[in-house]
């Protein structure tokens, strides 16, 4: 599960076939002696959501831009839906929607008028489907009140809410979005959840960026987690979830029995204050149990131990540093 | 569209919006930002100062161009043209090539045209028509409330309606105002240049008032220059060496030379700035 060494393809791509959404080879990009972004090797199903997870300074900005073209790789390749990039950007680029490094318009035009003047660079879309698109945007982000307000006036999150407007304005295949909920309040990002729902029943592939551990958890269906440049793993998030060490909690008063049990069958087990916690290397929990309850252990409750995202991604950062 | 088919479809439609579209669209920011709006409206006081000028103050008195004006008052806006041209032309336009790409990538606007995608080249393309209308705008501007005002205030009294030209004959209305837009229209070529090597900074950078520094710091310099007469050899790659060229209108009969030879240089100029602009943008990290 380390070093980008997995293909998240071969675990669960909903449509099973054909080219990943995304795929990284080699990426990596030096600016000066920097070195932002080292080695990423990475495959992003079709359908998938994947959340690039990494502390700020990462290289997950750096990434989503070579990604995009809008910054030239040092080496390796990038194909999104099945074209090289930057060679075939604008092919591939009508159909992909993204919300790089916070939301970009012009302060004395208004939300509607800040939106018209991206629909008429939006290739897929014709002159006369323009006024629609921009209305049904607005309306999906909520905006559609404050429309009229020219964009100096907006709060932070109305802001936030219009750059996710101009990635909507067209359907779209691929969906990339920076930090999208960055300045947010609750219902904010409740809404922009709803969205990448949305997107993700849509068939569309996405690819959100968070340092916010427990938005990825919410949202994704896959996770990067890159540090100091480099990706220290990839992968469906239910495995990494249960990490490397997947264990069970056996809550029983008879303790100092059950760990004889298993220790005795050949399996790992430490005693804790009110139960067990059973290694499942080379084992699985019904085995588990029924040999307990075979040793005469009273099993008040089995819980599968799982790290958590917060937990793999402190251990993983802290213990690739430095 | 079921999700299946979403995934493995081909890339399908247009993979550019349509020109006219994109330029349309430019226009309109150019021509609707408070700043555009404002620059015009005082270049458009210019003539009217001018004339309001020559008329509080009766009659010749003071040297050069403006002694022509009085009584004279399709001479006003090649005046005002002439004076504005030294600063205040070459401003306007250069805030406008700021905004085109520096500023757009200062406000992170330039990512979301790129993205879109509109192509490298057509940005400079599009850019540079922008630009282009606000010189226009800004040299209609001055000609237009020129004519007016010294039609109005100035009046034209020793002739027809017509322009008493420096060579001391008297040329009818529609010739006089023929020169009026040569010198128009000549003008418009000087700002282009301008324009195109303004263009060529704001794509190097980020911050619009380093195309401004840069640019009217430059005029600046070549100004100094052309005052050395060590650097008399430098004369002929100077831009701002031709600019007095817009007087020759004013003679009869119209000596060509001056003009031309001064719209040849602005036009190198223009394409170098292009050619520039285009390299830089090429490889621009948005």
């Amino acid at each position: 599960m380390r070093a980008g060494s997995v293909t998240p393809t071969a675990t669960a791509a909903p449509s099973g076939h054909g080219a990943p959404a995304i795929r990284v080879q080699g990426l990596r990009k030096v600016f000066g002696p920097v070195v932002a972004v080292s080695s990423v090797d990475l495959d992003v199903p079709t359908g998938a959501v994947l959340g690039v997870l990494g502390p700020n300074g990462s290289g997950k900005t750096t990434m989503i831009r070579t990604l995009l073209a809008l910054s030239r790789p040092t080496s390796g390749t990038v194909e999104l839906l099945g074209k090289k990039v930057p060679a075939a950007a604008r092919e591939v680029l009508p159909h992909v929607g993204a919300l790089v490094e916070g939301p970009g318009f012009h302060p004395f035009l208004s939300g509607r008028e800040n939106l018209r003047r991206c629909a008429a660079a939006e290739p897929l879309l014709s002159t006369q489907a323009i006024p629609d698109a921009v209305e049904r945007a607005l309306h999906r982000v909520g905006l559609a009140d404050a429309a009229g307000r020219r964009y100096r006036a907006y709060s932070l999150g109305m802001k936030q809410r219009l750059g996710l407007a101009a990635v909507l304005l067209v359907p779209r295949r691929l969906v990339v979005l920076d930090e999208p909920t960055n300045g947010l309040d609750p219902a904010g990002t409740r809404e922009v959840r709803r969205i990448i729902a949305e997107l993700h029943a849509g068939g569309a592939t996405v690819l959100v960026s968070s340092h916010l551990l427990t938005e990825v958890e919410a949202t994704c269906t896959h996770v990067a987690v890159l540090d100091h440049g480099s990706l220290i793993a990839a992968g469906p998030l239910t495995a990494l979830l249960d990490g490397e060490a997947p264990a069970l909690d056996v809550r029983t008063p008879d303790s100092a029995v059950a760990v004889q049990a298993l220790r005795a069958a050949g399996i790992g087990a430490v005693a804790g204050p009110d139960g067990v916690r059973v290694e499942l290397a080379g084992t699985d929990p019904p085995t588990v149990v029924a040999l307990l309850v075979g040793a005469g252990v009273a099993v008040h409750e089995v819980r599968r131990w799982r790290t958590g995202l917060d937990e793999l991604f402190a251990q993983l950062t802290e213990g690739n540093g430095q | 569209m079921t999700a299946t088919d979403m995934g493995s479809a081909p890339l399908t439609g247009p993979v550019r919006a349509p020109l006219m579209r994109l330029l349309r669209s430019e226009l309109r920011w150019v021509l609707r930002r408070p700043r555009t709006q404002i620059a015009l409206g005082l270049l458009a006081l210019v003539p009217v100062l001018i004339g309001i000028g020559i008329v509080v103050s009766e009659g010749p008195g003071g040297s050069g161009l403006l002694t022509q004006v009085a009584g004279n008052g399709l001479v006003l806006p090649i005046a005002a043209l002439s004076i504005s041209l030294a600063l205040l032309l070459p401003l306007a336009v250069t805030m406008a090539a700021a905004d085109a790409l520096a500023g757009e990538s200062a406000h992170g606007t330039l990512r979301g045209l790129l993205l879109a995608p509109v192509s490298r080249t057509r940005l400079v393309l599009v850019k540079a028509v922008g630009v282009l209308a606000v010189a226009m705008a800004a040299v209609a501007a001055v000609t237009v409330l020129g004519i007016v005002t010294g039609l109005v205030l100035v009046g034209s009294s020793g002739t027809a309606h017509g322009m008493l030209t420096v060579s001391g004959t008297e040329i009818g209305p529609g010739s006089a105002l023929l020169r009026v837009s040569l010198a128009a229209a000549w003008t418009v070529g000087q700002l282009a240049a301008v324009g195109a090597v303004a263009l060529a900074v704001s794509s190097a950078t980020e911050h619009p008032l380093v195309v401004l520094a840069a640019v009217l710091g430059g005029l600046i310099v070549f100004g100094v220059l052309s005052t050395i007469p060590a650097l008399d050899w430098l004369q002929p790659v100077l831009l701002t060496t031709g600019w007095f060229a817009i007087t020759d209108v004013l003679r009869d009969p119209l000596p060509l030379d001056g003009l031309a030879s001064s719209s040849v240089r602005a036009g190198c100029y223009l394409l170098i700035g292009l050619a520039l602009t285009l390299a830089r943008t090429a490889t621009r990290e948005a």
